[in-house]
């Protein structure tokens, strides 16, 4: 059964001055879903989220979070959602605990804030210094104070933003557990992987509107996105003109003839016919690898442009 | 609730761990503290509460100023406020932290500074602790909420940078805080007006210096007040918590709003001048508690005696010792050395006999801006010119003078001490209704009414006197006066005189009644009077009347000087005009106008239908000598006012002439300072030389106790501790 949208944004627009940053938007999201807003910066993500936090005013359109709207009903609101927000701070001096503490004050609702810091990771670091702390540390703190109050909606904006590769890869494992315990998370990024392998719902987002939204899977298999082939083998394949497989482009290969790669609308059949032709070379396979669209491709396919333009 | 004590817990503990809030809170006012008491070497006077004023302003500044609004503007631009905006909170409870806390920060810095202020340069206690620590408080609010509004209306710390300090600065130079604002050329003092720091130097000198409280400086608080409102509620308003949302140039006008209590309090104060007169007042009140030692000086305690070598230590506007044979060490004790050797230390000369507000003369064409309240000001300050620090005022308009006697003693003008019997009580067609004959009808009445009492009857007389009690008269003069062939006057009924003598008796108000003859010194002393003012001069006062005067210790003034200065007209002579101190108090206008009516003009009818005047003067001598030798107590009166009896100058001429008759200048001294004191009922604060009374003295070179002119000299004026600027006595308005 479907359940209620959690979240409910129709029509939505909103202006500055002269300038549209969201120009008329409508999505839902649904109890227990990560939904990913994705979109080159500028696109609108930030605006979006923040009229849903309660933190702007909308231009026009209506919007329901757990049931509120955010523009009359902002301080009720506030206090039962988590937010994580771009590039915020904390004074250098407060301590990891004193952050936590403060923050717990101001909700109606609190869960064990020890149990959390472990959870997070920063038990050891409960007495450190804001200023202290590594920007992982940080991100993750910044994770724990959205959670203090045990929210069922998480807004989860850009929260891996400026991370190495190994405090990205905690987030994202905290972000799978958050989505085991069915809370509702609004996320937004430009990274593609990111999306790809947090969310269930995505909308991609282009100068304030929603150009393509589905499951992730779905809008690969909307766009004409190609996955390519790609084969290295132990020896050089044979001098000469390679066969032109079906549902392919042109083959192309590297300078030593070892590595070979297809672009191919139909990956398994095309595979099955460059493998059985290197056989018939006698050219032993080292490696064969498949390329599927990522939302990268299909950005590009739908605008034209790169995402991190 | 939660939220508010926790943030107001967490701005404490980060306050605490930031090294700049500690110096700048704690360090930094000890740095200024202790510099401005070795420079301004408080340790000579209670000059250490002005450097406590002006920590305490110099803190309230930073405090509010650099703490709340820098500290908002730095938490905007590195996104902290960012992550409050997600909490469930509006802006009130972190505005309401910020105030709070700030507040609580400085107090331990307050209650520092008053304790070393107090143990180290012995600043006595506020009258008002209360009123100190709720006008600190109120301070750091009101700067807070203006250091909230700045951080409101900037968009970035470098315009909040340029406008605190564009606020800083002005309040730190013309509020008072660094240098007195009476010292500020006149345009500045002006300006000060409209800076709200400057309402906290006042108010808290007022508080140290003339024992004020809240009440006192209302408007100050009020303005304080709702700066502290207006503010808080416009820093809500206007809070931003993100430092992309920008404010529009226009905005930034809101910071007016905050100022406009003080553009009104400024303008009402410029148009009545009345905070620059406070600050004035307070300056003096910190020049009066110097601390002063005058050594090697003769002197002459008031009471009698004298020391040959002696010194005086001066503290707190009071004579704090007296030192006899010993000769004290002025550093210390810490005070300033005034050396005296060949010089006389007198307590202030105290004149019992003046009119304020008749000029002493005419002049051919009366100034412009003439009126009684500028006459009877310039009086008191001619009075003070010449030494003489307390007058008797014994016949004058009774509100003019209850408002000067009131100007004088809040130290809002330099004068001498005023004390009032108001009008004097006459009966209808008596001695006092002359001079207002050829007054138009509609100001006669006012004049009668301010300056006389026509008693019908003696329950009327009664009730008059009641009535002058509650006033705030210092007592009663009464006319007791038949006058002579050519100048005859309605005698009061002695009735009537005995029932005012009873109730100023049971009011507690010292009764001194004129007389004219030996018959009138009899009635008033059957009535009770204490005071025989000016005896007579038409024949020999009995000595039974004498030795009744002795027994009783009825005070006796005879007022040689009006006696003379009317033998002086009659001869038409202006030798009087031509004395020293004269010629110094002046007003010019005055001397001239009346030297042109002696010379050219017609005499008055009083002078010219009595005839011997030489004969008059000597007969006052006459009975002069013979109560002194009768033991009758004698007191100094010039009757100053009467034309060529200038105000002043005459008191020592007084004193030659009691000389001239035969009084040892010990003995007229004394009369003009402790027999004074007594009559005033004020010896236990004015008229001798001993610890504790007011410091009102006369320094003067020579020794009068065998020259008596030797008064003349002055070397220096003490009034309430302060070294009187002589020669701007006269630049009051």
């Amino acid at each position: 059964m479907d359940s209620d949208p959690i979240i409910r944004v129709r029509s939505l627009t909103k202006s500055y001055g002269s300038l549209q940053a969201v120009g008329g938007i409508d999505f839902e999201i649904r109890a227990g879903e990560v939904f990913g807003l994705l979109g080159p910066n500028g696109a609108g993500k930030t605006t979006t989220v923040e009229i849903l936090e309660g933190l702007r005013p909308r231009t026009s359109g209506e919007v329901f979070v757990l049931g509120f709207d955010p523009a009359t009903e902002s301080t009720r609101l506030k206090d039962q959602i988590g937010v994580c927000l771009q590039s915020t701070n904390l004074p250098d001096k407060i301590r990891v605990m004193e952050a936590m503490e403060l923050f717990a004050s101001f909700h109606s609702r609190n869960v064990h804030i020890a149990d959390l810091l472990r959870r997070l990771q920063l038990w050891e670091q409960r007495r450190q210094y804001y200023s202290t702390l590594s920007g992982g540390q940080k991100q993750r703190l910044v994770l724990a104070m959205a959670l203090l109050n045990d929210p069922q909606v998480l807004f989860l904006d850009e929260p891996t933003a400026g991370l190495d590769p190994q405090a990205r890869r905690e987030i994202h494992s905290l972000i799978s557990e958050l989505r085991t315990e069915k809370r509702t998370i609004l996320l937004t990024t430009h990274y593609i992987e990111e999306a790809e392998k947090l969310c269930d719902q995505v909308a991609i987002l282009d100068g304030g509107l929603i150009i393509s939204s589905g499951t992730p899977q779905e809008i690969q298999n909307r766009t004409l996105g190609r996955s390519v082939v790609e084969i290295r083998c132990e020896t050089p394949l044979p001098d000469g003109d390679l066969p032109h497989w079906p549902d392919s482009d042109a083959a192309s290969f590297n300078a030593d003839r070892t590595h070979l790669s297809v672009a191919t609308s139909h990956p398994a059949r095309t595979l099955v016919e460059i493998v059985r032709w290197i056989d018939q070379h006698g050219v032993e396979l080292e490696d064969v690898r498949l390329k599927r669209p990522s939302l990268e491709d299909v950005f590009l396919e739908l605008t034209g442009r790169s995402l991190r333009e | 609730m939660k939220p508010y004590l926790a943030l107001i817990k967490i701005d404490l503990k980060l306050a605490y761990r930031q090294p700049v809030v500690i110096f700048f809170t704690y360090l930094f006012p000890l740095v200024f503290f202790f510099g401005f008491a070795e420079l301004l070497r408080v340790k000579q006077g209670g000059t250490i509460s002005y450097v406590v004023s002006m920590v305490l302003v110099l803190g309230i500044l930073g405090n509010g100023l650099f703490g709340a609004g820098m500290r908002t503007v730095q938490e905007r631009d590195n996104n902290i406020l960012r992550r409050f905006r997600v909490a469930p909170i509006t802006p009130t409870p972190l505005l309401v932290a910020s105030t709070f806390t700030g507040w609580l920060i400085y107090m331990p810095a307050v209650l520092l500074i008053l304790l070393l202020a107090h143990f180290i340069y012995e600043m006595p206690a506020p009258d008002s602790t209360m009123s100190l620590l709720v006008l600190v408080s109120l301070g750091v609010m009101s700067f807070r909420a203006i250091g909230l509004i700045v951080a409101s209306v900037v968009n970035s710390m470098q315009e909040s940078n340029i406008i605190i300090n564009l606020l800083y600065l002005p309040m730190l130079l013309l509020s008072g805080a660094t240098f007195p604002i009476t010292l500020l050329p006149e345009a500045a003092q002006y300006v000060a007006q409209f800076v709200p720091a400057s309402y906290l130097v006042t108010g808290f000198q007022g508080i140290f210096l003339r024992g004020e409280s809240l009440v006192d400086i209302w408007p100050s608080v009020v303005a304080l007040g709702i700066t502290f409102v207006v503010g808080l509620f416009l820093s809500r308003q206007l809070f931003r918590w993100d430092k992309e949302e920008k404010i529009r140039a226009a905005g930034k006008l809101w910071v007016l709003a905050v100022l406009a209590p003080f553009f009104l309090l400024g303008s009402y104060h410029i148009y009545s001048r009345e905070h620059m007169k406070k600050a004035e007042t307070l300056w003096r009140s910190l020049q009066r508690s110097e601390k002063l030692l005058i050594r090697d000086a003769r002197i002459f305690t008031g009471d009698g005696r004298v020391i040959e070598s002696g010194a005086v230590l001066i503290e707190n506007g009071k004579i704090g010792r007296v030192y006899e044979d010993e000769t004290p060490d002025p550093e210390h004790l810490n005070a300033r050395v005034i050396e005296a050797s060949g010089k006389t230390l007198l307590p202030g000369l105290i004149d019992m006999h003046v009119h304020l507000a008749a000029p002493g003369g005419s002049y051919s064409e009366p100034p412009r801006t003439a009126s009684p309240e500028k006459a009877m000001g310039r009086a008191l300050a001619s009075y003070l010119y010449c030494g003489i620090t307390a007058v008797k005022s014994v016949g004058d308009p009774l509100g003019m003078s209850l408002s000067l006697r009131e100007e004088v003693s809040r130290a809002e003008r330099l004068g001498a001490e005023l004390f009032a019997c108001g009008p004097l009580f006459t009966t209808p067609g008596g001695h006092g209704t002359e001079y207002l004959k050829n007054l138009p009808a509609p100001w006669r009445d006012i004049a009668e009414k301010e300056l006389l009492r026509l008693p019908g009857d003696p329950e009327e007389a009664r009730r008059q006197v009641r009535e002058l009690k509650q006033a705030g008269a210092n007592g009663i003069k009464a006319v007791l006066e038949t006058g002579q062939a050519g100048m005859l006057f309605e005698r009061m009924d002695t009735a009537v005189l005995r029932a005012i003598a009873e109730q100023a008796r049971s009011e507690e108000l010292p009764l001194v009644v004129h007389t004219g003859s030996a018959a009138d010194i009899a009635d008033a002393l059957d009535a009770g009077a204490e005071g025989i003012e000016h005896g007579t001069y038409r024949e020999t006062i009995p000595d039974e009347l004498l030795a009744r005067m002795a027994k009783r210790r009825t005070a006796y003034s005879p007022t040689l000087s009006v006696i003379e200065a009317l033998s002086e007209l009659a001869a038409r002579s202006d030798r009087l005009l031509g004395r020293t101190l004269v010629q110094q108090v002046g007003p010019r206008g005055l001397l001239d106008g009346t030297r042109e009516g002696l010379l050219t003009g017609g005499l008055p009818e009083r002078v010219a239908r009595v005839e011997n005047w030489a004969r008059a003067l000597d007969l006052a001598k006459e009975n002069l000598r013979r109560a002194y030798e009768a033991g009758v107590p004698l007191v100094v009166g010039s009757d100053a006012g009467n034309p060529l009896v200038i105000h002043g100058p005459t008191v020592h001429r007084e004193l030659q002439l009691w000389v001239e008759a035969g009084i040892p200048p010990r003995i007229a001294l004394q009369a003009a300072t402790h027999n004074a004191a007594i009559l005033l009922r004020a010896e236990q604060r004015i008229g001798s030389i001993r610890p504790g009374n007011d410091a009102d003295l006369l320094l003067v070179d020579g020794n009068p106790l065998e020259d008596i002119s030797a008064t003349e000299r002055i070397s220096l004026v003490l009034f309430k501790g302060e070294r009187v600027r002589r020669s701007a006595l006269f630049q009051q308005e």
